[in-house]
């Protein structure tokens, strides 16, 4: 095609380029709807229930420190186990307490007061270890929604347990427990048998 | 740019040829994007309704209409006719699809696209600012085939063609006469 097509017809009007969108777009809708009267998985043109959207919400995130499993054991430090009721029944750290998490459900807003409440000096949280951490993300979740000082454990349960010094039982007789109330400090750890 | 610059770029006759290949491009993509949409109008309304954009009265007959917008559009772009018009209905479309993303993007919404099949099927095509890039190249494709590709190499040019040579063997006919 050289310069001399530039003339072979009447350049469309840009009247003409809206009518064409809209008479396409008019019919191409309808025969949308018309298929979708005829087809057999078609869907009511107005939803009768709301959709049930699985889409996490954000939480708020705040910045959280690593922690050496050691650093468990110092006074005045509450210890949160993040993972499931099962894990932390089978072995948890001595007076730890169970605050599940979720990554879809936030941790409820009692749980956390009751954890603020403590004025604990530090909070230390591990979780499952894994990629993303379970324990991370829940100490995340605490800073960002107000506790102070929050730490995590890398590497997690799995890290703790390594250290077999640190391991034990879960009948031990610690004063942890699974509702997410907070056991004990640091120093009480020590006293409920077995933590470093 | 200079209006006289604007003017000789606008008139350049080249770019019939340059929006070819847009055009092919664009089009193509349009017609795979409404494949699982039009066979699947359930899953492609969840994803509508994963936005949380549009009011729930507007969801499904907005995933009804949509994907045989973007089937015509793409037929319509690949084969040329009135493709300025298919250029315009995919321009707003994408202006759309950016506004929505940008949206999702800013409340922090973890989700996929569900621009190419649904987000049960397409897990690992997440929203990022990869996704806006992208859409604002095809925004940008579709107003280059709307504001130069003024005419389109297609059935109307073909057509013109056509008529032009008849007119030429007529004329060439009555100067032997």
């Amino acid at each position: 095609m050289g310069a001399g097509t530039r003339a072979t017809r009447p350049v469309q009007t840009w009247k003409g380029v809206v009518i064409d969108a809209l008479v396409a777009g008019l019919l191409l809708s309808g025969l949308g709807l018309v298929f979708n009267a005829l087809y057999s998985d078609g869907i009511p043109l107005v939803a009768d229930k709301e959709y049930d959207i699985l889409v996490p919400c954000p939480e708020p995130l705040g910045e959280v420190f690593p922690l050496e499993p050691d650093g468990l054991s110092q006074e005045g430090t509450v210890v949160i186990d993040a993972r499931e009721p099962e894990q932390f029944d089978e072995w948890h750290w001595a007076g730890a307490s169970n605050v599940p998490f979720d990554f879809l459900d936030p941790v409820a807003s009692d749980k956390v007061a009751d954890i603020i409440r403590t004025r604990a000096r530090r909070i230390a949280v591990y979780g499952d270890g894994e990629d993303p951490d379970s324990g991370r993300e829940l100490a995340r979740e605490l800073a960002g929604r107000g506790a102070r000082n929050v730490f995590f454990v890398p590497g997690g349960a799995s890290a703790l347990m390594a250290g077999k010094a640190s391991a034990q039982p879960a009948d031990s007789g610690d004063r942890g427990d699974r509702n997410g109330r907070t056991g004990n400090t640091g120093d009480n750890a020590n006293r409920s048998g077995g933590a470093p | 740019m200079s209006h006289f610059a604007w003017k000789a770029y606008r008139d350049w006759p080249g770019h019939a040829w340059l929006a070819l290949p847009i055009r092919l491009y664009l089009g193509s993509v349009f017609l795979l994007a409404c494949y699982h949409k039009v066979l699947h109008p359930d899953q492609f309304a969840l994803d509508v309704a994963t936005y949380q954009f549009l009011p729930l009265a507007l969801i499904n007959l907005f995933a009804i209409t949509l994907p045989w917008v973007e089937l015509g559009s793409g037929v319509l772009l690949v084969t040329g006719w009135k493709s300025r018009g298919a250029a315009l209905l995919v321009a707003l479309m994408m202006l759309a699809f950016i506004v929505a993303l940008a949206s999702a993007l800013h409340r922090g919404l973890d989700m996929s696209c569900g621009c190419f099949a649904s987000n049960a099927v397409a897990g690992d095509d997440p929203i990022s600012g990869m996704t806006l890039v992208r859409d604002g190249i095809w925004l940008a494709m579709a107003l280059h085939v709307l504001l130069f590709d003024r005419n389109p190499l297609g059935p109307g040019r073909f057509r013109t063609w056509l008529r032009r040579r008849r007119g030429t063997s007529l004329k060439t006919k009555e100067d032997v006469r």
